[in-house]
């Protein structure tokens, strides 16, 4: 999944020079630094350890917070404006956190109230699902009592209506494993069923089989170890076919899950209110404590920091799903115990890199040098420091299963400021001191001033630096070009699932390289292909995790594609009238399934 | 900022002076004698001779100092920085012995050496584009008031229409097109290019008012009896203008350039206040402000002393434009 961090820390800014110069006459004093470390608790470095639940998991209802009580509105601030509403068009972060409110999948993630533990459970099936056939073929069984909002049962010919509209041409936003899976690489799976199913026309019984109104079977052509969190996207839920409005199906989808979409005012924002139809009974993930979540978009980070810090009137109940304190006001929110007492943070499965152009820097070598040389440890200052992330040694992040958290090979830990010396030394090696390098940079305030950062390092090493600065918002489009004329840009990518599956294949599988991919490095090496093609027949999804892992540390020290900065980190505050707020760990986001009022 | 309705006075007012004379005194001289009784001009004087002192000694100031504007202490040295907030581990935005001003947050730049630079940079733009619209607004106003007629009327027009262009949001339309159209995409955009666009904008778009005003004073001037006196000598219209009319409009011209200076330099600090101007690592004032802005929570000092010097010489310039008028043209009441 992508983040919609790109536009980092860009504020408003409506205060004129004057204005501030005037304001002046206020100006005291300010005290140091030098937080307390007692204050800032870091995440430990511990990988998620995801586990598949039972059939007993997966049965509702939920277990009963303690202390918690029914009713009153939830205000919830963030900056960005939903896009999509519709369940097959989801894929950015707050988006995701979002329709767990609403949506359901066959499995879904259950977050345990006390521990923050995640386990893979059955959502709309009774259990994670079921395999025969080597791996084949993987079954799921629905729950009884599963209801839309409407009151009309949900049915398997409702999920094989919400996988097929996947593959009609409007639906172009989501996740693909399940689709490409079951018909073809790429965009290739779209040929199947080229109109969706709004023609009339299904996909083959040999490949999704709905025997009888409760089961849904899917056949692959290969083992597919991964299946039970393919199906846990967004997307893998349940559409009732005379109710599909298709594209305006984004505007107003309907519920399945305990709350229901009311007052949907694109770039405004959304309330949702609770869903009658929905049966507790039923699912084991969700409460619905709150009557109304009131969602606002449009508020800065600044901004919804400040409020929810004073938390005053309505802001005593407020929440935000991903926006963090903002760098600025780290400081100020550390300081302040009370806040602190209702905050949280933690590693997201985000890992910001700056990838190396690998059609332009050829050398291996050169690209050696600017992996020594990066500076992780300044770069990230700029960012916010070790409450925006911790500095990356890999190019997998440790939420993943099998995460080695002593894998170093440049050893950026060690030198927050890079080691020009090694570098320098490369360079000459390659023959290629003075060597040029055209770095893009989205121009927002943190981007600039690491940008800096990065020139006075690289500088040091021996290379010669043009910055060029991009639109922030065309960002990921211009550098997304495969022909683009910068040599370094950073991206960030988060897994799906806590499986390196969905980082290694995206990022650096030679298919891969085309305008607007993931794979931002263009790297098409056919050993990693071959290997990347060999891991994803594994059978055995424990061994597979692993072989993931050892494939990803391979790539980073063979070919060094990127440059690993930052593992993410969401540092975030809520209102001290909320209670039931946790961690999604998956989403990297605040999970409100089981926030309460007091 | 601008007192065109005063300044319009002025040149009632010289030809009358020069009748009062007192002898020995040219009224050059009479004019430096009534400056220098002003205490307040006297002392905004050298306040504004301070600044460019300072913009023009940078170098050796920064030698002197030990420091540059682009090491950046702070990282270099972790004991500077608290590493969890990136702000300064001394109060007071780091003011100490070694660094004066303090140290920037999270890049961990000297706040002296920045100040000092980006004042250099300010005022560099400033200057270049008071020079530029002063002598565009004399050579467009002078030539609309002598001409009259079709020619006035055009450049009329013309000076509405740009007094209708909004600066700033003109400005950040206008870069992006110019770098697509002059820098390679390969290289960065050269800080003289951005200083370059900056300095042409600030002057296209600024030299209209004391255009406009010349224009008026011109049109009274022309049809006075000594200018038409040297028109009946046969003097050609380039002599008229030269040694009849510009003669007369020496006082507005100054006033004029003296408040259209600082004018300049907060406009070109507004635009990089506002992210358009000139980008880092080149110093500059006006984004010392928008740093300060975004991190006055964690360390107002930092905002404190660029904001200072700010104000002052604001203050200052206007206060010195004041003088000037008052020395010239000592019938003005305020």
């Amino acid at each position: 999944m992508t983040t919609m961090t790109l536009n980092h820390r860009r504020r408003a800014r409506t205060v004129a020079v004057a204005l501030a110069a005037g304001a002046l006459a206020l100006a005291g004093c300010s005290s140091g630094g030098g937080s307390d470390p007692k204050e800032s608790k870091e995440p430990k470095m511990e990988s998620q350890d995801i586990t598949l639940g039972t059939t007993a998991d997966s049965t509702g209802p939920a277990k009963d917070l303690p202390g918690a009580k029914k009713g009153g509105t939830v205000t919830v601030l963030q900056r960005d404006a939903f896009e999509h509403l519709d369940p097959g068009q989801i894929y950015v972060s707050d988006e995701l956190i979002m329709q767990t409110l609403y949506n359901r999948t066959l499995t879904n993630y259950r977050i345990d109230d006390k521990t923050g533990k995640v386990k893979l459970v059955g959502d709309l099936a009774t259990d994670t699902g079921k395999s025969s056939d080597g791996g084949r073929t993987w079954t799921y069984t629905l729950k009884d009592g599963l209801k839309f909002e409407d009151g009309s049962p949900i049915t398997s010919k409702d999920v094989r209506h919400a996988i097929e509209r996947l593959y009609a041409p409007f639906e172009t936003n989501g996740p693909t494993y399940l689709q490409q899976w079951l018909s073809g690489d790429g965009q290739k799976y779209r040929k199947a069923l080229p109109d969706g199913p709004y023609k009339g026309k299904h996909l083959p019984k040999t490949v999704l089989d709905t025997p009888d109104d409760k089961t849904v079977i899917f056949h692959f052509d290969q083992p597919r170890a991964e299946v039970p969190f393919a199906v846990a996207m967004p997307n893998i839920g349940a559409v009732p076919p005379e109710k599909d409005t298709k594209e305006k199906y984004d505007k107003a989808p309907l519920a399945s899950g305990p709350y229901k979409i009311r007052n949907f005012k694109p770039g405004k924002g959304i309330q949702f209110v609770k869903n009658t139809h929905w049966d507790p009974k039923t699912d084991s993930i969700r409460h619905q404590y709150a009557d109304t979540f009131d969602v606002s978009f449009g508020h800065q980070w600044v901004d919804s920091t400040r409020r929810l810090q004073a938390a005053k009137g309505g802001d005593r109940n407020g929440m935000t799903f991903t926006n963090p304190v903002d760098p600025s006001q780290i400081s100020a929110v550390l300081k302040n115990k009370e806040a602190m007492a209702r905050s949280l943070t933690e590693t997201q499965p985000y890992v910001d890199v700056v990838s190396i152009n690998t059609d332009r820097v050829k050398d291996k070598k050169v690209r050696e040098a600017i992996a020594w040389a990066f500076p992780s440890g300044q770069y990230l200052q700029q960012f916010g420091g070790p409450k925006a992330g911790e500095i990356g040694g890999g190019l997998v992040g440790p939420t993943l299963k099998g995460y080695d958290a002593s894998f170093d090979p440049f050893q950026k830990r060690k030198y927050p400021g890079g080691n020009a010396k090694k570098a320098r030394q490369l360079l000459k090696e390659a023959g290629k001191d003075g060597y040029e390098l055209v770095y893009g940079y989205g121009n927002g305030d943190a981007h600039q001033d690491a940008s800096l950062v990065v020139e006075r390092a690289l500088e040091r090493a021996g290379f010669k630096v043009q910055k060029k600065e991009i639109d922030q918002t065309t960002y990921y489009t211009q550098i997304g070009k495969v022909d683009n004329k910068y040599d370094l840009y950073r991206s960030s990518w988060g897994a799906d699932w806590p499986s390196a599956s969905t980082v290694v294949p995206p990022l650096y599988d030679g298919k891969n390289v085309y305008n607007d991919s993931a794979n931002y490095s263009h790297l098409d090496v056919p050993w990693i292909n071959k290997d990347i093609a060999r891991v994803e027949k594994l059978s055995d999804l424990n061994k597979a995790t692993t072989e993931w892992i050892k494939l990803s540390e391979k790539i980073f020290t063979d070919e060094v594609p990127a440059v690993p900065t930052f593992y993410n980190r969401l540092f975030t505050l809520w209102g001290p009238g909320l209670g039931g707020v946790k961690y999604h760990a998956v989403y990297g986001a605040v999970d409100p399934t089981a926030v309460f009022v007091k | 900022m601008t007192s065109p309705s005063q300044a319009t006075v002025a040149e009632k007012a010289a030809p009358a002076a020069e009748g009062k004379t007192p002898a020995g005194l040219s009224p050059r001289q009479l004019m430096w004698r009534r400056f220098r009784r002003d205490r307040a001009g006297v002392i905004s004087a050298g306040v504004v001779l301070f600044f460019f002192a300072v913009a023009l000694l940078a170098p050796l100031i920064s030698s002197l100092y030990g420091k540059d504007p682009y090491t950046t202490y702070g990282l270099d040295r972790p004991e500077l920085l608290d590493p969890l907030t990136g702000y300064p581990m001394k109060p007071n935005g780091g003011v100490d012995g070694e660094f004066w001003f303090g140290i920037e947050p999270k890049l961990g730049r000297d706040v002296l050496m920045q100040l000092v630079y980006g004042i250099r940079t300010s005022l560099l733009i400033g200057l270049a584009a008071t020079v530029l619209s002063t002598l565009t607004g004399i050579v467009i106003g002078v030539l609309a008031g002598y001409m009259g007629g079709r020619t006035d009327y055009f450049l009329g027009r013309l000076i509405d229409l740009l007094l209708s262009f909004p600066q700033q949001l003109f400005f950040v339309a206008f870069m992006p097109v110019v770098t697509a159209l002059f820098v390679s995409p390969q290289k960065e955009t050269p800080t003289y290019f951005r200083v370059t666009a900056l300095v042409v904008v600030l002057w296209l778009l600024g030299w209209m008012q004391l255009a406009r005003l010349l224009r008026g004073q011109v049109l009274s001037l022309r049809e006075r009896e000594f200018v038409e006196a040297a028109k009946v000598t046969g003097a050609s219209p380039w002599r008229i203008v030269r040694k009849e009319l510009l003669p007369n409009l020496g006082t507005p011209i100054l006033v004029q350039a003296t408040l259209m200076l600082p004018n300049f330099v907060t406009a070109e600090a507004a635009l990089s206040f506002l992210g358009v101007g000139v980008v880092e690592p080149t110093p500059d004032w006006g984004r010392m402000f928008a740093k300060g802005a975004n991190f006055y929570e964690g360390d107002i000092t930092y905002m404190f002393f660029p904001g200072i010097a700010m104000v002052v010489f604001v203050v200052a310039f206007n206060l010195l434009g004041d003088s000037v008028r008052d020395a010239m043209d000592p019938k003005t009441t305020r």
